[in-house]
């Protein structure tokens, strides 16, 4: 056995962005991958068989990230994408002036690599609530590597 | 006084009558003391009344459609060409003839028929519903069943089987419909991408009956045979169905119906020199589609129409072939008859008076 130093490259091993599911057991409220995007389900149908072959599932979706809307039609004894949806809570540190945040991590480190969310309200109740100088715990939701901050909580007054 | 009052009323109820002697066929059927022969039975409609007599109308007027060829007009036409002159080439040219059905009829046995006039060329363009399609395809991958019209709608539906009058075609054959046709479609939507093929109905047909690859099939003789089949309202069915589930999965397929009409019509346009003949089974799409097409050639030559629409509500499906020749969809001294009846029972007998008896003709050696 030789000597050499083995350099393994540290990479998310294991951890799959999406698992496969029956799409007759996929309900509302639930998440569904389409066309490549994370969402959430807000209607489903099923239409059963008949003239237009095997039974069927519509879903009508929202983007997680984008809210937009989107739809597709399975046959509901085929398996669909479902994405891990993670949602972790971080303390906001600061906000840059490029639009990046600044949070406070579990371990004490910070992740600067977010940037504000988009939403018109939820932007100004951190802006205005981090002016204020409130202690502030932003939401960040995470799915098939993308992120973004999708809720605000207020711990306290300073 | 009484003798003359007598003559008076005797010559009202006994009014003398018009001889038809020599100018009208004389009514009268079969008679089974000849035996049971068909070929005869089958003529002798003609002079049996009715709807028989116009189906031994229909099957005269198909014959003529059969056995018209341009040596027959005569004089030859000044502005023929060369060709159009020569004799031999004049005795080659025959009618082009239009078949147009609707899809019960591919649901049911009459899809035999129309087959074997396929398998045989016997017909130049096809009209047909998308259920005459996908009814015809789906035979070849699980059969459909005789039932009865008075099976009940709900308790047919918890069987998962389907009604079409009185035959049973089981949501399973739809099935394996949708198993087979997709694949197909995301080849097809390749084909689009890559090779820039721009697809039709027609051609989409055409690609389907090269796939389906069985010999029951009429698409499948169509497609070997290089007979148009023309489906404008492609979308109206299963096989529609399967387009939009496949939009979802793939989205991309562009089918396009305008090169189709350049088509269809450019059949009739230019059949010239050769007359035209449509022979329609059932109304809707098929029938009206091949009677406007004709109309761009100021009318076919030939039409039979055998259907049991009635024209009380004005709909083109019950229209007799008149009202047809008012809109320059038939010409005004054209051959046409209708026969008000099921084809189911009037095609068969027709194909074997015509088309099928002339084939047996030219296969026996003259005895």
């Amino acid at each position: 056995m030789s000597d050499e130093e083995h350099h393994f490259e540290s990479s998310d091993a294991g951890a799959s962005k999406t698992y496969p599911q029956q799409a007759g057991t996929i309900r509302k409220n639930g998440y569904i991958v389409i066309k490549g995007r994370p969402c959430k389900v807000v209607e489903v149908s099923t239409s059963k068989t008949g003239k237009h072959g095997h039974a069927k599932c519509h879903f009508v979706a929202i983007d997680i990230f984008t809210s937009k809307k989107l739809e597709d039609i399975v046959p509901s004894s085929h398996n669909c994408d479902v994405p891990h949806v993670n949602r972790t809570d971080y303390q906001l540190i600061d906000i840059s002036e490029d639009g990046y945040v600044s949070l406070l991590t579990d371990n004490g480190s910070t992740k600067d690599d977010l940037k504000l969310p988009t939403d018109d309200a939820l932007l100004q109740q951190i802006k205005s609530g981090f002016e204020d100088g409130k202690d502030l715990v932003v939401s960040v939701m995470s799915a098939m590597g993308e992120e973004q901050i999708n809720a605000l909580k207020d711990i306290g007054p300073k | 006084m009484e003798d003359r009052v007598f003559s008076s009323v005797h010559s009202t109820v006994f009014k003398e009558s018009e001889s038809l002697e020599g100018k009208c066929d004389k009514i009268e059927g079969y008679d089974f003391n000849q035996g049971v022969n068909y070929p005869k039975l089958l003529r002798s409609m003609l002079t049996t009344g009715f709807q028989a007599s116009n189906l031994g109308e229909a099957i005269d007027a198909v014959n003529q459609m059969l056995d018209w060829r341009l040596a027959d007009e005569t004089p030859v036409a000044e502005d023929s060409s060369e060709e159009e002159k020569d004799p031999s080439y004049r005795d080659s040219v025959r009618c082009k003839i239009f078949l147009g059905f609707t899809s019960n009829l591919v649901s049911s046995g009459v899809r035999d028929t129309i087959r074997y006039l396929v398998q045989h060329h016997m017909v130049d363009v096809i009209v047909t519903t998308t259920g005459g399609v996908e009814e015809d395809l789906i035979k070849c991958l699980a059969p459909t069943f005789k039932g009865d019209f008075s099976l009940p709608g709900a308790y047919l539906r918890s069987k998962g089987l389907n009604r079409i009058g009185n035959l049973l075609v089981p949501n399973d054959n739809y099935c394996k419909f949708e198993d087979w046709i997709i694949p197909i479609f995301d080849e097809m939507l390749k084909e689009q991408k890559e090779e820039n093929v721009l697809w039709t109905p027609s051609k989409l047909l055409a690609r389907l009956g090269k796939e389906i690859n069985n010999e029951s099939s009429y698409l499948y003789w169509a497609y070997k045979m290089n007979i148009p089949v023309f489906c404008p309202g492609l979308t109206d069915g299963s096989l529609g169905d399967m387009l939009y589930f496949h939009s979802f999965r793939t989205s991309g397929l562009i089918i396009d119906v305008v090169q189709d009409i350049r088509a269809m019509n450019g059949e009739a346009v230019h059949a010239s020199p050769r007359k035209t003949g449509m022979i329609i089974l059932g109304g809707g799409l098929p029938k009206h589609h091949i009677c406007n097409a004709n109309m761009m050639r100021n009318g076919a030559d030939y039409a039979v129409f055998i259907n049991t629409g009635q024209e009380f509500d004005g709909s083109d499906s019950g229209a007799r072939p008149d009202e047809a020749v008012s809109w320059g969809k038939i010409r005004g001294s054209a051959k046409s008859v209708k026969v008000h009846c099921d084809a189911t029972i009037a095609f068969p007998l027709l194909v074997a008076e015509t088309f099928a008896s002339k084939r047996e003709q030219t296969r026996e050696p003259k005895t």
